[in-house]
């Protein structure tokens, strides 16, 4: 690692404040990205402002429509949170499939969405149940979030504060995981709210995006079958040592088929 | 020797010595060496695939505080030619070239410089201040490009050796390899049916979890000693002074304990590194290799293209065979071209047969032994062209094996006959196997394919002490990689007649015990423990001369019996046994400590053979293989110290089937690794794999005085064809191309 | 870049070190405090061989930095076994020949020891599952599944007795 300087503040507001007057500041949440990136020396911030002791970003709440997330709640946490397991199934399920133990206990849903890897899973999450992304600053909708290859709605400094996903009738994610990173090469979450069908689709473009054509065809016709005559182009696409961007697109099709075989059962 | 014995202690699974270190972590590896006043070592690699170096600067890196010495290919003594022997071995001017490069990088990762700083932070910034000015070459990235008549060339030197006259033009065919017997056209003719494939495979890496590591600390005399993780400390010591031009007596090396070779850690990189840093900088040097610069700049094994045409009678009596092998060197010669040829028909009786090998050098990282070195690449190919002849023929694929299978007496293609050999006994096995006889579950698909290794002998050495207590002390020279300590004290136990717990066994460094050559070659329980067995065997001669001299017998009127000199039956001597620890007790009165010696170069390391058994399921939506149940047998000869025996069978398995179904280095057109670490190159992980059901077969290897065969390299051939016949029975594809990743699965699957 | 001082417990002991800013928990680890027993086998969070718990949770010290301990309770190899007595999981990858070469061992063990703590009864899939953040080049896992399935077992009788000891104090 290049030579930083090490911060902890124990408010947001220093916490930007902090940021402001770095050089070239970066927030640290779990840091499973963050310190790879920075041990290959990929990255070379001057100061390192690490989120761990702001209490504004931890907590759980689970409403009857909503399941509100604060942003340094790590993967495991979400997976094993009795509250989330009752009302919003999915989103444990989907946490417990991150990576392997040791990643899920340290890193954190605003840290993934924050990076908006093109592999992760929790942007099919963001998209697919239209979660809110709040931050310091402002609210973001899920469909403005995420814009392109690690690239997002964030401002520079912006933190994100909290995750509301609202809670849908029914929802089922599935992804083919890398044999070899266990990150999704495609993930595909459907969720049913009373009728109104959202496709979130992670892996398989620069950045998770919704699966229009998708939605299209299951509205008020959600079963496998509804899907079949969809096309999926694969224009920008993903294309690269894990997988053809063809592949790819054949897999969004077989994920959604079987996220829908959960709904339906 | 050697019929079927009761042993005392032998073929039980006692705990380790070193066991309670390795679960507390007290167990010092490569990297835990710590020494007052040690600094940093680090190196810099080539961003280039191919280049020739115009100029190294290393002033800026040696002007910055901290750093303490900086070396180059200029700062090695001129790189002699010669053959440096085992499993490491080959060429000391390659070897010096690959450890850092002169005025070529054939490869990208190649070292080009090194230096050593007060912290690894520092190192690192260090190199970034050394200035080398390359002229990138075109690289050569696959074995038709390196075989291409207009090909550029890795080494205008390199002609082509083997060959019946030598070649006018230079090539990237470093050498050819030819085996031969009887009339293959007339062999071909005789055939009912013939079955032809061809196979690709890409260059994969042994993946020991422990990286490269070393500690040197040279002193104002010249003298120098190294820590370090390596399979032979012996032939490091070798190779180093033979790189670097000193007096092997001037170097000392110590083996730490070692976190995983499989060949690997046979070959020297770092050692003469730090070994010039020390000297440099008057300052012991620790250096440790990254992840990815294991990946990079370490010995994978070969990328291989193999094809091979067999035909045989109706009855599946084999009537014919030919083979040609290209296998990738890297950078260098030395691709183990000549194991895969020598193996990919020994388990078989072929009267007719011709094997053309090839030894391809291309601009990736110059490959080093993997576990049965060769054979699993040519073996694949074999493997799967007995299965679909099994098909079509209509036969049982074990039964077509057996019809053919090599016995004691058949000449094996490499030259000799085959003494005892438990080919036969593990198809037996196999055919009975639960297993095998089980139905297949819906919709998976069953393989089998045989394994085969030589296994190697050459020297060790191995002292015996008593200790006054009558307890014993085992001292030898080869690393413990999987518990071989454990078995050597088996061994010393079972031939004194003692209990093992009286027994401790520890390796040696250069200064402390006789020469061995590398853990490796399967031979360590073979070859080194014929050597601890002699060693006991002398000490008991000498238990035997003390009691004589004691009771005032002649030697030949005293036996050996659990662990004590007795009187032999018919002499009437009236006393009382002599204990080992009775003997050694007097041992000051009766001529001192009692030390047994031996030395040897280990003759007839029986062949070790295998059947595997593997059931797996595809998923026709993703191209997704699971190995739903797996088995493995194997001859062992003699299973010393079973549960580690089955250890071996089980994590070849394992290797086998990541190497089947994953692993491979990625390379771009630059000729850049793309997936240089575990998050890429994944190996395969405990939620992937099925439990691994092992059956041992005692054949007993009649060149050993409990039976032993080396069965630590056997393991990893048969598993590459095993999962591809598995898969040819689930889909009715063949797919001649590993890995089997998903998506070219799910590409042969939609071309169907 | 100056120091990072931090006051921690490291296997029950208070600790106090100086950093600096870019040392991993491994580094100060291996480094700073003389515990070898976690392992760098990558350094980029993939093998498991440098796993700890940090607060009780598994994760890879190769990728938490040393900053990062302030106040924590951290625990290596090195606090698993009771004194003279080694752990269940211990005694069990010795006894079932779970290690080879033994390098993965270290983090092999805290991973199974945050296994059990939370799950004492766990089946094979599970026990998978639980260890698939941790590489082993060796065994295949066959023998490293057994040992801690037999560990289980014997921290569950373990746990019987000490549960039956203390009723009977009460009483």
């Amino acid at each position: 690692m290049y030579q930083f300087r090490y911060h902890k503040p124990a408010t947001l507001e220093e916490a930007v404040d902090c940021y402001q007057s770095a050089e070239d500041g970066i927030y640290l949440a779990g840091g499973q990205t963050l310190l790879p990136t920075m041990k290959q020396r990929l990255a070379a911030p001057s100061d390192v402002i690490d989120l761990s002791a702001i209490d504004r970003l931890t907590g759980i709440e689970v409403t009857s429509d909503e399941v509100r997330v604060g942003a340094f709640t790590r993967h495991d946490e979400v997976a094993r949170h009795e509250g989330i397991r009752r009302r919003l199934p999915v989103l444990a399920f989907l946490a417990a499939q991150i990576g392997d133990g040791q990643v899920r206990n340290r890193g954190t849903i605003g840290g993934s969405v924050a990076n908006s890897d093109p592999a992760a899973d929790y942007p099919a999450a963001v998209i697919g149940l239209g979660a809110t992304i709040n931050t310091n600053a402002r609210q973001i909708a899920a469909d403005d979030y995420f814009q392109d290859l690690f690239e997002t709605a964030l401002e520079p400094g912006e933190i994100i504060t909290r995750i509301d996903f609202p809670v849908p009738s029914r929802a089922a994610y599935r992804k083919f995981p890398n044999p070899a990173s266990r990150y999704a090469v495609v993930g595909v979450l459907v969720a049913d709210f009373d009728g109104r069908i959202r496709v979130g689709i992670t892996g398989a473009g620069p950045c998770a995006f919704r699966g229009t054509a998708l939605e299209v065809a299951l509205q008020g016709n959600l079963n496998s079958a509804a899907i079949e005559g969809v096309e999926v182009p694969d224009v920008g696409f993903n294309n690269d040592l894990h997988a053809s961007a063809e592949y790819r697109a054949h897999l969004v099709k077989v994920m959604a088929r079987r996220a829908i075989a959960d709904l339906v059962g | 020797m050697a019929e079927a014995v009761d042993y005392k202690v032998i073929g039980t699974s006692p705990v380790r010595p070193d066991g309670v270190d390795k679960v507390t972590g007290r167990a010092q590896y490569g990297a835990d060496m710590n020494l007052p006043n040690m600094i940093y070592g680090k190196v810099l690699r080539s961003p280039h695939a191919h280049a020739r170096i115009k100029s190294v600067d290393l002033s800026k890196a040696l002007a910055m505080p901290g750093v303490y010495a900086a070396v180059s290919g200029a700062d090695f003594p001129q790189a002699q030619h010669g053959e440096i022997g085992g499993e490491g071995g080959g060429d000391v001017a390659d070897l010096a070239k690959n450890i850092m490069a002169r005025d070529k990088v054939l490869y990208h990762g190649h070292a080009v410089a090194a230096v050593a700083a007060r912290s690894v932070q520092l190192a690192e910034a260090a190199l970034e201040a050394i200035d080398v000015s390359y002229e990138p070459l075109p690289p050569v990235l696959d074995l038709d490009a390196a075989m291409a008549v207009d090909a550029t060339l890795l080494d205008e030197n390199c002609f082509t050796k083997n060959l019946p006259e030598k070649p006018d033009k230079p090539s990237n065919i470093a050498a050819v390899m030819q085996l031969a017997r009887g009339d293959v056209e007339a062999g071909f003719a005789d055939a009912d049916v013939i079955v032809e494939g061809e196979y690709r495979i890409p260059m994969a890496h042994q993946g020991y979890i422990e990286p490269h590591a070393c500690t040197a600390s040279v002193n104002e005399g010249g003298q120098a000693t190294v820590w370090c993780c390596t399979q032979g400390h012996f032939e490091f010591r070798a190779m180093a002074s033979k790189v670097l031009n000193m007096n092997i007596a001037d170097l000392k090396f110590i083996a730490s304990e070692i976190g995983g070779g499989f060949g690997g850690k046979t070959v020297l990189y770092l050692e003469p590194l730090a070994i010039l840093l020390s000297q440099k900088s008057h300052r012991p040097v620790k250096m440790t290799m990254t992840r990815e610069e294991v990946f990079r700049a370490t010995g994978p094994t070969s990328g291989t293209h193999c094809k091979v045409k067999v035909g045989a009678k109706k009855d599946g009596t084999l009537t014919a065979a030919t083979a040609w092998l290209a296998y990738e060197a890297g950078a260098f010669a030395g691709a183990p071209m000549g194991p895969g040829a020598m193996s990919i028909f020994a388990p078989y009786r072929l009267d007719n047969f011709h094997i053309e090998a090839l030894d391809v050098l291309v601009n990736k990282p110059k490959v080093a032994a993997y576990r049965a070195p060769g054979a699993p690449q040519s073996m694949h190919a074999m493997e799967c062209a007995l299965d679909d002849l099994a098909r079509e023929l209509g036969m049982d694929p074990i039964d077509l094996r057996m019809k053919n299978a090599a016995e004691e007496g058949t000449q094996a293609p490499y030259g000799p006959k085959f003494p005892a050999i438990g080919f036969k006994a593990c198809l037996e096995a196999a055919k009975q196997h639960p297993h095998y006889t089980r139905p297949i579950p819906e919709g998976a698909g069953r393989g089998v394919a045989a394994g085969f290794w030589f296994n190697v002998g050459m020297q060790s050495s191995a002292e015996v002490h008593i200790n006054e207590n009558g307890t014993v002390t085992v001292v030898e020279g080869n690393p413990d990689i999987g518990g071989s300590r454990a078995s050597m004290c088996l061994m010393a136990a079972e031939t004194l007649g003692v209990t093992y717990e009286q027994v401790r066994t520890l390796i040696g460094d250069t200064e402390s015990t006789g020469f061995s050559n590398v853990t490796g070659g399967s031979r360590t329980t073979f070859a080194t423990g014929m050597a601890v067995v002699q060693a006991c065997e002398d000490i008991i001669a000498q238990c035997k001369a003390r009691a004589a001299a004691t009771w005032g017998v002649d030697e030949d009127q005293v036996e050996w019996e659990d662990g004590q000199a007795v009187p032999a039956p018919g002499v009437n001597a009236d006393v009382k046994p002599l204990s080992l620890a009775d003997i050694a007790a007097n041992a000051a009165r009766t001529g001192g400590p009692l030390l047994g010696r031996a030395s040897l170069n280990a003759q007839g390391a029986g062949a070790s053979f295998a059947v595997n058994i593997a059931d797996v399921k595809v998923d026709r939506d993703t191209g997704k293989v699971d190995v739903l149940s797996y088995t493995a047998i194997q001859d062992a000869g003699k299973a010393i110290h079973p549960a580690y025996v089955e250890g071996q069978m089980q994590g070849g398995a394992a290797q086998g089937i990541g190497w089947a179904l994953n692993e491979e280095y990625i390379f771009n057109t630059d000729g850049v690794m793309e997936n240089a670490g575990f998050l890429d190159y994944r190996i395969p992980v405990a939620s992937d794999l099925p439990m691994i059901d092992t059956q041992i077969i005692e054949v007993p290897n009649p060149s050993h005085p409990y039976g032993v065969r080396g069965v630590g390299e056997t393991p990893i051939v048969a598993p590459l064809a095993v999962i591809a016949n598995a898969v040819r029975a689930a889909t009715g594809l063949r797919i001649n191309d590993l890995p089997f990743s998903p998506p070219r699965v799910l590409e042969a699957l939609d071309n169907a | 870049m100056s120091g990072v001082h931090v006051s921690t417990t490291v296997n029950g002991d208070a600790t106090e070190y100086v950093c600096h800013p870019g040392e991993t928990l491994l580094d100060v680890l291996r480094n700073r405090l003389g515990l070898t027993g976690a392992k760098e086998g990558c350094g980029t969070g993939d093998c498991g061989a440098c796993s700890v718990t940090v607060d009780g949770s598994l994760v890879c010290s190769c990728l938490v930095l040393g900053a990062e301990m302030e106040g924590r309770e951290v625990n290596t190899v090195e606090g698993l076994a009771d004194g003279g007595t080694l752990h269940p999981l211990q005694d069990k990858f010795i006894e079932h020949a779970a290690l080879q070469c033994g390098i993965c061992t270290p983090g092999f063990l805290v991973a199974a020891k945050a296994l059990l703590d939370r799950n004492p009864d766990p089946t094979e899939q599970e026990i998978r599952y639980a260890l698939a953040g941790n590489l082993c080049r060796c065994t295949g896992y066959d023998k490293i599944v057994h040992a801690v399935d037999a560990a289980a077992k014997e921290v569950r009788k373990q746990q019987k007795a000490a549960k039956k000891a203390s009723g009977k104090k009460r009483r």
